[in-house]
């Protein structure tokens, strides 16, 4: 299968079609890989592709960084279904156009929660729990993929992978709090849930406003809820499930819980999977007359 | 023909984001019109309830608020044509995050009210205190928010008495 895709990157490279592949390369351990951004065609062999390859690349994608600013017309990525949604939210949302980017889909039979699980092989003690309920193992938009693309369905509506969230939310009111108080007790401000995120688009990020300053910036308790509500509201009807933001937290914080949360509620009202279409809108930026409103007075 | 005053121990603070061509106006005129309401609600005034950033929200509870009130225009009156529509479909996503972080949605209100509905704003105002009254003061939420300098200026002029 990585034949293929080093023989078609090697193919858009000597062509000239594409300036860059963006793609997984062996990283510092046998557990870890690292991203790659490959420029000349002698290189392609460097790519890899396995259930080590945790790491979300849509974020070299994002005009956020200074990657988009190097003058590359055009990038072909190694995507893996998780990630290809990311890209078409990505477009969806204009922040990016379907002809700037050469989608090198990948088969993928699910990765790894986190690096130091990894024993070798892919099995139910260590993979991610996004992978449980996937349906774009097989990609739905892509460019290139090796071999033949059986049909899949996807009309199914959006499910809540971790087993957590259900149980969050059969807790009482005050519990669910204090779940979530002993949890950010260690949160310190970091931001790396807004670096990893392949949404967060803003060149300016509210966090780092000063006038005013809407979230405060120190590492004290003043401002984390703030700031993890702040996250998550803007990511309602947009977050993909890629899950890096709880795999990039440095005190394993499980942010993501908020987001598959608002994922079930966008899909219990509005009926929307993000990352599915290239051009619908998402739901807060849209709206119909008949709306739900049976919590207006 | 005023309402009895009653004396409580506890008086929450409300804050109230209104759109200015709506609830503003209804509010205005239950002031022009001699109508007694709580007077625990602090209004500010945005151009339109699609105007009501979720963010606003957050920082009035951070900043100690007891509850929050959201108010605009009734659909299909609003003055930008759909501001309210964006507002609606925000607030139904945004009381489900705060559901889901375990703060009480009672302690905010989604109402629409017109500029001629002043008695509707009177009511709402007052049945909206008295809930806030009888859940209390936000305990959750104000204790890990309490600004530690405003807790150094207290403990400085303590000291200093």
């Amino acid at each position: 299968m990585i034949e293929e895709i080093r023989n078609q990157a090697r193919q858009l490279l000597e062509n000239g079609e594409v300036d860059v592949v963006i793609g997984y390369a062996e990283g510092s351990d046998p557990s870890r890989t690292t991203p790659i951004f490959v420029r000349k065609a002698e290189d392609v062999e460097k790519l890899i592709y396995d259930s080590r390859c945790i790491n979300s690349l849509p974020i070299y994608l994002n005009k956020r960084h200074e990657y988009t600013r190097k003058g590359w017309k055009k990038s072909a990525i190694i995507g893996k279904g998780c990630d290809i949604r990311a890209i078409v939210q990505l477009i969806a949302e204009n922040q990016l156009k379907r002809d700037e980017v050469y989608i090198l889909g990948v088969p993928c039979e699910g990765v790894v929660s986190h690096p130091d699980k990894w024993d070798g092989s892919l099995h139910d003690g260590n993979r991610a729990s996004k992978c449980t309920g996937c349906d774009v193992m097989t990609p739905h938009e892509t460019d290139f993929f090796p071999g033949e693309k059986p049909e899949v369905d996807r009309s199914k509506p959006y499910e809540v992978t971790s087993p957590k969230v259900a149980n969050l939310m059969e807790l009482e009111l005050d519990k669910r709090f204090a779940f979530w108080r002993t949890d950010f007790d260690r949160c310190f401000k970091c931001y790396a849930c807004r670096e990893v995120c392949p949404h967060c688009s803003c060149n300016v990020c509210i966090t780092d406003e000063t006038t005013p300053s809407w979230i405060d910036p120190a590492a004290h308790k003043k401002g984390i809820f703030s700031w993890h509500l702040t996250r998550a509201m803007h990511l309602v009807g947009r977050c993909t499930g890629c899950g890096e933001c709880t795999r990039a937290c440095p005190m394993d914080i499980q942010v993501d819980l908020f987001n598959q949360r608002m994922k079930e509620v966008v899909q219990e009202s509005y009926s929307y999977k993000p990352g599915y279409s290239l051009e619908d809108k998402h739901p807060l930026i849209t709206y119909k007359v008949d709306d739900r409103e049976d919590f207006i007075k | 023909m005023g309402k009895k005053i009653e004396i409580h121990d506890f008086e929450p603070k409300i804050m109230a984001f209104v759109c200015k061509w709506c609830t503003y106006s209804g509010a205005d005129l239950a002031g022009t019109s001699r109508m007694d309401y709580s007077p625990n609600v602090r209004m500010i005034r945005l151009p339109c309830s699609g105007r009501i950033d979720p963010q606003f929200m957050i920082k009035a509870f951070e900043q100690g608020a007891d509850g929050v009130f959201v108010s605009g225009c009734h659909p299909g009156d609003c003055h930008y044509n759909e501001g309210n529509y964006y507002a609606r479909r925000r607030n139904t996503t945004f009381r489900q995050l705060l559901d889901f972080n375990g703060i009480d949605i009672e302690r905010i209100e989604f109402s629409w009210i017109s500029a001629a509905e002043a008695i509707k704003w009177t009511e709402v105002i007052d049945a909206f205190t008295d809930k806030v009254r009888e859940l209390g003061r936000h305990p959750q939420y104000n204790d890990d928010i309490v600004d530690p300098y405003a807790q150094f200026l207290v403990q400085k002029k303590q000291e200093s008495a």
